[in-house]
């Protein structure tokens, strides 16, 4: 009978228990202070994501969104993340010419938390945010901010 | 006992599997609350080009940092809203309400903020996304406080967590609503602020939107077989082949990187767009997305 018991409730945890699914996004007030690291930048939206320890090479890692930017317009990317991820997580803007792996530009790329981008084609883009090559042994969340600095040209 | 815990248990695990939220390759189609048919598309696909599209107050940031002169006269009239009853024409018009409320928060005009607010919470009501849109605080915000920062911030998360419900609720019919009234309201000043006082920038804007026009229509053909869908997709159809005649040319070139003031790294890609058309093209797509706009709002 204890036996059973003991089996039943092992079963249920697995099966039950939330897991990383339920490791959440940032907080809103995580967004509104990355918002605010934008300086006179007008804020336009964000992406928050939760980001899973990483375990293999074939864990997913990270989020992507599609993103309509148009031309003539200077953007402001910020990555935001809670103290102590700094350096491990990354924030990437490319399209379907300049993939991931070759991208417009990153957080990793550039050095440092935030870069403006200053769009010559009006048009569907990707942003993501993942863990760096290497890094991610501990679950986090992030959090990019997409800006408007104003028109170029 | 056993027997009795082990029956316990089963029947947890078969509810258990049963939730979850039902199939999620349904998405139910125009008017889903008086519109009992279903709609078989791929919901990962139209989420990703809904989610996709630009801000609210991206426009309105735009023409303001043309030094454009602010008027009212142009934006949908607070009593016109209210008149708006299907939920095809509310969340249209909760769309360009919100491009119209982004433009008041970007020229800081507090009076007018507050009515907008009230017109977008009656149609965030009737759409049950209200929850989401923070109605007490935005206007708190928009009477008792300086920080424009905050009444933005809040305004736009709004907008994008009352979109985001939709779609999670399968209701990415008056989600593509949203944005086709975000986009039709923002070109629709841009075309008012070309016919105040034309200049390249604006005409660019305008004459630039070929590619984004072909992602709209990507969107809103999904709900084609729906007759008032399909009244609205054909004037944008006839939108898109007004732009046949121009020409988005890409030119290759050099990125540059730069450093601004505050030593943030400005990429300029070397590649470019250039816009060819003339101004008999422009006139007509003007004409054709004021036409669309007045169309919509007189539904």
């Amino acid at each position: 009978m204890k036996k059973i018991a003991i089996l039943i409730a092992i079963t249920s945890f697995f099966i039950f228990a939330p897991g990383e699914q339920a490791q959440a996004q940032c907080k809103q007030q995580r967004v509104y202070h990355c918002a605010r690291k934008g300086g006179n930048a007008i804020y336009l939206r964000d992406f928050n994501t939760k980001l899973k320890a990483v375990r293999s090479e074939r864990s997913i890692n990270g989020t992507k969104w599609p993103v309509v930017l148009n031309r003539g317009t200077r953007y402001r990317f910020i990555l935001c993340t809670p103290s102590g991820y700094g350096n491990d997580v990354k924030l990437t803007l490319f399209d379907s010419k300049h993939p991931e792996t070759k991208p417009w530009n990153s957080t990793e790329k550039s050095g440092g938390d935030k870069f403006d981008f200053i769009c010559k084609r009006s048009g569907v883009y990707y942003v993501s945010i993942r863990f760096k090559q290497g890094k991610g042994k501990r679950k986090t969340c992030a959090v990019g901010i997409l800006s408007f600095v104003g028109k170029n040209q | 006992m056993i027997k009795k815990l082990i029956f316990i248990f089963s029947v947890v695990l078969i509810f258990t599997a049963c939730g979850g939220g039902g199939d999620e390759n349904t998405i139910t189609g125009p008017d889903s609350q008086n519109d009992v048919r279903s709609v078989q598309i791929d919901p990962e696909k139209i989420n990703g080009l809904i989610e996709s599209f630009p801000s609210p107050i991206e426009m309105a940031a735009t023409i303001e940092d043309m030094k454009v002169p602010y008027s009212k006269k142009h934006l949908v009239a607070t009593e016109i809203a209210a008149d708006f009853d299907s939920n095809f024409d509310k969340a249209l018009g909760l769309g360009m309400l919100s491009a119209d409320l982004g433009y008041l928060n970007v020229y800081n005009r507090k009076n007018a903020i507050v009515e907008y607010l009230t017109s977008i919470k009656r149609l965030a009501d009737a759409l049950d996304v209200d929850q989401f849109f923070e109605f007490q605080t935005l206007k708190r915000l928009a009477t008792n406080s300086n920080n424009l920062d905050s009444l933005m911030f809040l305004s736009v998360t709004s907008y994008h967590d009352m979109d985001e419900h939709l779609r999670k609720t399968r209701r990415s019919d008056l989600s593509a609503l949203m944005i086709t009234g975000v986009w039709t309201e923002g070109q629709y000043l841009a075309c008012k602020v070309n016919q105040f006082k034309s200049d390249k920038k604006t005409e660019e804007i305008i004459a630039g939107q070929k590619d984004i026009v072909k992602e709209l229509l990507g969107v809103l053909e999904f709900f084609d077989d729906k007759p008032k869908f399909k009244k609205m997709n054909d004037q944008f159809r006839e939108l898109l082949k007004l732009y046949d005649t121009v020409e988005i040319k890409l030119i290759e070139g050099e990125d540059k990187i730069s450093y601004d003031q505050d030593s943030i790294p400005v990429i300029e890609p070397g590649e470019h767009t250039d816009i060819i058309y003339t101004q008999e093209d422009l006139n007509k797509i003007q004409n054709k997305i004021i036409k669309i706009r007045n169309n919509l709002i007189s539904l």
